[in-house]
């Protein structure tokens, strides 16, 4: 269960000190990541660290405490679907889009690799589509909440204070 | 709001006409269906042919969304239409407005 919280947030800090300024896309190469692992690191040198995640259902955290913890430590959180750099839908892109015109860093998580992060994140927010944005912790909506708050200056106002601090 | 009956026959759109129109008592309500502009996309793929009302555009003018946030506003539509979401409806583009704002606009 440890292990796999480290490996969440190992990644996430290595990502972070990859200098990925922009965009940090959790989802397809962190969160992910870990069942490559499974693919290599069965080495008994492996340190804990290192060793497979098990899937979430065993590792005794359940995939609502990481949206909790993903709208927690990320000032802007967007679940869609596919990753930003790449969006597999009009919406997902447009929401993007918007939160590109700001300077605060973005993180992403891919709904369509993950059916069970999809209901957790509904069940979470209790919002049936997607994408879904969190600002600072709070949801905030869809696309066209996220375009309107962009048209009426209420996004820059909410995202004045975050700044990309790399 | 009609018999089971006849929801059944009614397509997705009218359905969706009514349940807004009884609850929110709009002045104005659009529904477009658009779901030809998402035929192409995964999630669509599945679908059977016969279910083909996915995607709409809605433009509501409603009183009762007096002194309500959009968040709050995109909820009541869901909520209301929470069956067809549950049924094959796979995304709303939602423009909510109080008549107050759609004359301010103007």
């Amino acid at each position: 269960m440890t292990s796999h919280l480290h490996v969440y947030m190992g990644t996430l800090i290595l990502e972070k000190m990859a200098g990925l300024t922009y965009c940090i896309a959790l989802s397809s190469s962190s969160y992910y990541g870990m069942r490559y692992f499974s693919t290599v690191s069965n080495d008994p040198d492996t340190h804990d660290d290192f060793k497979p995640a098990t899937k979430h259902e065993s590792s005794g955290i359940s995939l609502s405490d990481v949206v909790e913890k993903d709208v927690k430590d990320n000032p802007v959180m967007i679940y869609m679907k596919g990753v930003p750099d790449f969006p597999q839908c009009g919406f997902s892109s447009l929401a993007v889009r918007v939160l590109k015109h700001y300077d605060a860093p973005l993180s992403a998580r891919n709904i369509l690799e993950d059916p069970e992060l999809k209901s957790a994140v509904k069940a979470f927010s209790h919002w049936p589509t997607f994408p879904q944005i969190f600002i600072k912790g709070e949801f905030v909506g869809g696309s066209d909440i996220i375009l309107n708050m962009h048209q009426n200056g209420e996004l820059k106002e909410l995202l004045k204070d975050i700044k990309s601090n790399q | 709001m009609g018999s089971r009956g006849a929801s059944m026959v009614l397509s997705r759109a009218n359905r969706i006409r009514s349940k807004l129109q009884t609850a929110l008592e709009a002045t104005i309500l659009e529904v477009d269906d658009v779901s030809y502009q998402h035929a192409g996309h995964a999630a669509m793929k599945e679908n059977s042919s016969d279910n083909k009302e996915t995607h709409f555009n809605l433009k509501i003018v409603s009183p009762k969304y007096e002194g309500q946030n959009l968040v709050k506003r995109h909820r009541m539509v869901y909520d209301l239409l929470s069956d067809e979401l549950s049924s094959g409806l796979h995304a709303l583009s939602i423009v909510a407005k109080t008549p107050h704002e759609t004359t301010a606009s103007k």
